[in-house]
C-alpha cells in the first residue's frame, strides 16, 4: 500500500464517520423522527377492510352453514333447529377465534351479510375455552326445547284447525285420511281467508318436526365439532 | 492529605486529641466514598442517557416506564442486578470467576482518584496522574482476561481474549496521543496539566488550539480511547452478534453489575482525561478560577469541568450509536497501521513544534503580536 492509498484510507475514514455522524445527529435531535407507537396509550388507525375478530348479527343469520363449511380451520360451529315458520332456528353459533386465521372466506360467503370482521384485534384469557366466542347467550338444549315447543304448539293448533273444518264439512267425506284432512283443512283455512294460516301450513309436516324436536335434543340437524 | 488533616485538626479543637494518622485516614475514606458515590451516580445515569440517546438516535423513545418519562429506569436497573441470583457456572474456576469483576471495577474506578474535578477537587493529586490512570486502567485487562478464563466457556474465553489483545495495543497510541499534553504542561500531573491550558487566552489556551499536532493528537486520543475502553464501534470482546456476550456471559446479578459499572467509569475516565488533557480541563475561560473564595471557585470549576466531560460523555454515545463494529483484522490494523503510527508521527511534529516556538502555541504567539 502507497502513501497515497494510506491517506486516502484515513480521509476516508474521517470522511465517513463525520457523513454517519450527521445523519445520527439528525435523527437524535429531530422529535419527529420517532416512530415507536406507544400502544396502549395510543392505537393505530384501523384501515377500512380490516379483517379483525368476526361477529355474527344473529337476528339476520340464516344459520345456512355457508360459513361453517367454508372455514378452511372449522373454527365455526353452529346448531340449529327447523322453527315454527320452517325457518331454521339457530341454537347456538360459535367462533373459536383462538383458532381462527382470519382468512374472511366466511365473510365473503355469508349470504345475508350477516357475518362479519369487525376492528378488534385484543383478546389475552389464560385458558383456550376463553376464545370461543358465543353469539347466543342460551344454552343450545334451551333454546331447542323452547323452539319444540312453539313448535308443538302450532301443530296443535293446526290440528285444532284441522277438526274444527272437518267438524264443519259433510261426514260423508272420508275422515280416515288424515292427509284428505288436512288437505280439506288447507282449503277450508284458504276459503275462511285467514282463520290461522301460519298453522294451517301443513299440519302433518309440522307434527313430524314438533316430533323430531321434542324426541331428543342431541339430534341436532347441524352440528360440527 | 496529611496537610488536609492537619489544618482540620487545627480549624477543630475537639479533634486536637485524635492522632493525625486517624484523622487522615478519616479523611481519605470520606474522599474516597464521595468519589465512589459520584463514580455510581454518574455509572446509574450515563446507563440511562446512554439508553435514551440510542432511542432518539433511532428514532426510538427509550426507556419512558419507569418515573416520569423514565427517570428512574437506572434505579430498576440497580435493584434488579442486585436482587439477581447470583450464578456461577458449575465448572468455572470459582476463585478467579468471583475475582475478576473486581479488577475490572477497580481498574476503572481508581482512575477516578487522580480525575481534576475542580480547583481544588481532586481526590489525590498525584505526580504522575497520567502515568497512574493509564497503568491502573490496564488493570482492566487482567479483569477481563481472568473473567473470560475462569468462566470456561468458549465465547467468554474468546472475548477475553480479543479484550487482551485490543487493550494491550490501543494502550500504546492513547499514551502517544496523551503525551504531547505532558510535553507542554511539562509535568505529568493532572492538576499541572489543567493550570497550564488557564491564563487569559480563553479557550485559546487550550491543548487542542495549541499547535495543529495537538489538534489531531486530541482526535487520536479520543479514537484510541474509545477502543480501549471496549466502546462500540471497537466493542468486539462483547460484541453480542458473535460472542453472545462476550467475557462477561456467564456472569450474572451484582457480578455482571459490576463490569456494567465499569464500563461506564471507562467512559467517564475517557472524558474527564480528555477533557483535563484537551480542553482546558476545570479552567473557566477568560477568569482565573483561583481568585474567587475557595467554595464558589470550586464550585465554578467543578461545573466546567463536569459540562465538559458530559458533552465528551455525550459524543462517545453518539459515535457509539452510529458506527457499526470493525471485524478483528481491521481492528488491529487500525491500531498498528494507522493510530500507533500517527501518534508517533503527532508526538514528534509536537516535540518539535515546543524546541522550535520555544513553548509557544499558536494563540499565544497570536497574542503576542499584538502585545
Amino acid at each position: 500500500m502507497g502513501l497515497k492509498a494510506y491517506l486516502n484510507d484515513i480521509v476516508e475514514a474521517v470522511v465517513t464517520t463525520a457523513k454517519g455522524m450527521r445523519i445520527t445527529a439528525r435523527y437524535g435531535v429531530d422529535p419527529k423522527e420517532e416512530v415507536t407507537l406507544q400502544y396502549p396509550e395510543e392505537r393505530w388507525e384501523i384501515p377500512t377492510g380490516y379483517r379483525g375478530f368476526l361477529h355474527n348479527d344473529i337476528l339476520k343469520c340464516t344459520a345456512c352453514t355457508m360459513c361453517v363449511k367454508v372455514c378452511p380451520v372449522d373454527c365455526i360451529s353452529l346448531e340449529s333447529v327447523r322453527g315454527a315458520d320452517k325457518k331454521m332456528v339457530l341454537a347456538s353459533y360459535d367462533i373459536n377465534i383462538g383458532r381462527c386465521m382470519y382468512c374472511g372466506l366466511c365473510v365473503e360467503v355469508c349470504p345475508p351479510k350477516s357475518l362479519k370482521h369487525t376492528a378488534g384485534y385484543e383478546l389475552a384469557s389464560t385458558t383456550r375455552g376463553e376464545l370461543i366466542l358465543h353469539f347466543i347467550s342460551e344454552a343450545a338444549a334451551e333454546v331447542k326445547a323452547r323452539v319444540a315447543r312453539q313448535v308443538a304448539e302450532a301443530a296443535a293448533k293446526a290440528e285444532e284447525a284441522a277438526k274444527a273444518a272437518e267438524a264443519a264439512k259433510p261426514p260423508d267425506l272420508s275422515s280416515d285420511l288424515s292427509s284428505e284432512a288436512a288437505r280439506a283443512a288447507k282449503e277450508e283455512a284458504a276459503k275462511a281467508g285467514g282463520d290461522d294460516p301460519k298453522a294451517a301450513n301443513l299440519p302433518s309436516e309440522a307434527s313430524n318436526v314438533a316430533k323430531e324436536g321434542a324426541e331428543a335434543p342431541k339430534a341436532a340437524p347441524e352440528k360440527k365439532e | 492529605m496529611e496537610a488536609l488533616a492537619l489544618s482540620l485538626v487545627n480549624a477543630v479543637p475537639p479533634l486536637a486529641g485524635v492522632p493525625l494518622w486517624a484523622v487522615t485516614l478519616l479523611l481519605m475514606v470520606a474522599t474516597a466514598a464521595v468519589v465512589l458515590v459520584f463514580a455510581l451516580t454518574f455509572e446509574g445515569v450515563g446507563s440511562l442517557v446512554l439508553r435514551k440517546v440510542a432511542g432518539d438516535i433511532q428514532a426510538r423513545i427509550g426507556p419512558n416506564r419507569v418515573g416520569p418519562k423514565g427517570i428512574l429506569q437506572f434505579l430498576a436497573d440497580g435493584v434488579k442486578l442486585v436482587l439477581k441470583e447470583d450464578i456461577i457456572p458449575a465448572n468455572a474456576d470459582r476463585l478467579l470467576f468471583k475475582l475478576a469483576p473486581y479488577f475490572v471495577f477497580v481498574g476503572s474506578f481508581a482512575a477516578f482518584v487522580v480525575v481534576p474535578f475542580g480547583v481544588g477537587l481532586i481526590a489525590a493529586d498525584l505526580n504522575i496522574g497520567i502515568y497512574y490512570v493509564m497503568a491502573v486502567t490496564s488493570l482492566v485487562v487482567i479483569g477481563v482476561l481472568l473473567a473470560g478464563w475462569a468462566s470456561n466457556n468458549k465465547w467468554a474465553l474468546l472475548g477475553g481474549m480479543r479484550a487482551a489483545a485490543q487493550i494491550v495495543s490501543y494502550e500504546i497510541p492513547v499514551g502517544m496521543a496523551l503525551i504531547p499534553a505532558v510535553l507542554i504542561a511539562g509535568s505529568l500531573s493532572l492538576q499541572d496539566i489543567v493550570r497550564s491550558q488557564g491564563g487569559l487566552l480563553g479557550i485559546f489556551g487550550w491543548n487542542l488550539f495549541h499547535n495543529p499536532f495537538t489538534f489531531f493528537s486530541f482526535f487520536l486520543y479520543f479514537t484510541a480511547a474509545q477502543a480501549e475502553t471496549n466502546q462500540t464501534p471497537f466493542d468486539l470482546p462483547e460484541a453480542e452478534s458473535e460472542l453472545v456476550s462476550g467475557y462477561n456471559v456467564e456472569y450474572s446479578g451484582i457480578r455482571f453489575g459490576l463490569f456494567f459499572l465499569a464500563e461506564f467509569g471507562d467512559m467517564f475516565i475517557v472524558a474527564a482525561l480528555s477533557t483535563a488533557c484537551f480542553l482546558g480541563g476545570w479552567n473557566v475561560p477568560f477568569f482565573h478560577v483561583g481568585t474567587l473564595p475557595w467554595i464558589w471557585g470550586n464550585l465554578l470549576s467543578l461545573g466546567v469541568f463536569l459540562a465538559k466531560a458530559f458533552t465528551m460523555v455525550l459524543i462517545m454515545m453518539w459515535v457509539r450509536w452510529t458506527l457499526p463494529r470493525l471485524r478483528v483484522d481491521q481492528l488491529m490494523r487500525m491500531a498498528w497501521k494507522y493510530l500507533v503510527p500517527l501518534t508517533f508521527v503527532n508526538l514528534l511534529g509536537v516535540s518539535l513544534w515546543l524546541l522550535v516556538f520555544k513553548g509557544k502555541g499558536i494563540p499565544g504567539m497570536i497574542a503576542s503580536l499584538f502585545g
